[in-house]
């Protein structure tokens, strides 16, 4: 076979090579409050100074007066694809994982309520 | 013609005719989960924010209002499919016919609470919207058909504590922006030449 044949044909074989992809992507804080974790919390006790020695900084804090709110994100993409030439797919599944804590004007917990996506978890 | 001559011809015209294909590609994102068809607390029932929590789990937008909190849930689904011949890949950017189709299905739901922690207010909105174009670009390929970036962007929360780090016009708006948690919530894909994001001029 001469030069110019095989890497005509070199090249048309790469062309046609299938390519599975894998795509992973996470934001924000990280996950501390699974149950384990949230259940030494209590409502009318618990201050906001327990919350944060527990899960440490949030991803944003929200004031009313003198309430506050702090919200924990986790947000986390996983995607799986298959690329060809002629044909590209891919799939990309986003979950978000978050905690959200009332505190009232002498920071102690009002409400609260946490989410972990099981399907996902990392 | 020899025959190892017209082979080579061959194998060089379906490779052309492969690069010439910017091919068919297809993307699918789901963000979030669906919402609950029912037990969804309403105003009648004097609901409060505790009830909400447990119906529906932390809310994946907040603010807090002039008299109390809005709080938001949502779920998007988001077909984008697209179809092109180009001569990209061979090394022009002279000639591109473009096909592309969106397809985004989604639903929001909306819960106002007062100081009280009192539901006040709740609006649901589903929808299943379609859109595309097409595109035969003779010099240079300017423009993308289907877009859905605007729809698949990270939350906000994530930039919420370099609020005043953007460029000015933004930063400057930060008292109006939806993305501080004490100015309102906004949807996805809300257009921002106008309402709270005008000012910062996009």
């Amino acid at each position: 076979m001469k030069r110019a044949d095989f890497i005509l044909i070199t090249l048309l074989c790469t062309s046609l090579l299938p390519a599975c992809v894998q795509y992973e992507n996470k934001r924000g804080v990280d996950v501390a409050w699974q149950t384990t974790v949230t259940q030494q919390l209590v409502k009318g006790t618990s201050t906001r100074q327990d919350v944060l020695a527990l899960l440490g900084p949030p991803s944003q804090l929200i004031a009313l007066d003198d309430e506050t709110v702090l919200y924990y994100l986790f947000e986390h993409s996983e995607g799986e694809g298959l690329i060809l030439i002629l044909y590209n797919r891919m799939r990309i599944d986003t979950r978000y994982d978050r905690a959200i804590f009332f505190f009232d004007e002498n920071d102690v917990l009002t409400e609260y309520s946490t989410h972990i996506d099981e399907s996902q978890s990392s | 013609m020899n025959p190892k001559a017209a082979n080579r011809l061959r194998y060089a015209s379906l490779l052309a005719a492969l690069w010439l294909l910017t091919a068919c590609s297809q993307w699918r994102y789901d963000l979030g989960m669906p919402l609950p068809k029912s037990g969804i607390p309403e105003v009648e029932q004097h609901a409060g924010l505790s009830e909400a929590l447990i119906a529906l789990g932390p809310p994946q937008r907040i603010s807090a209002t002039r008299d109390g909190y809005v709080l938001a849930w949502e779920h998007w689904h988001i077909k984008e499919n697209t179809l092109g011949l180009s001569l990209g890949l061979m090394g022009a950017d002279l000639f591109s016919i473009d096909w592309g189709q969106m397809h985004a299905k989604g639903e929001f739901l909306l819960l106002t609470f007062n100081r009280q922690h009192q539901l006040t207010a709740s609006a649901r909105s589903e929808w299943d919207n379609h859109g595309g174009g097409q595109a035969v670009q003779p010099f240079l390929g300017l423009i993308s058909v289907v877009d859905v970036g605007d729809l698949t962007g990270k939350m906000t929360q994530h930039r919420w504590g370099g609020s005043l780090l953007k460029p000015l016009p933004r930063a400057l708006n930060n008292d109006s922006s939806p993305e501080t948690g004490q100015n309102g919530v906004e949807q996805r894909g809300t257009p921002t030449a106008i309402g709270q994001r005008s000012l910062e001029m996009h």
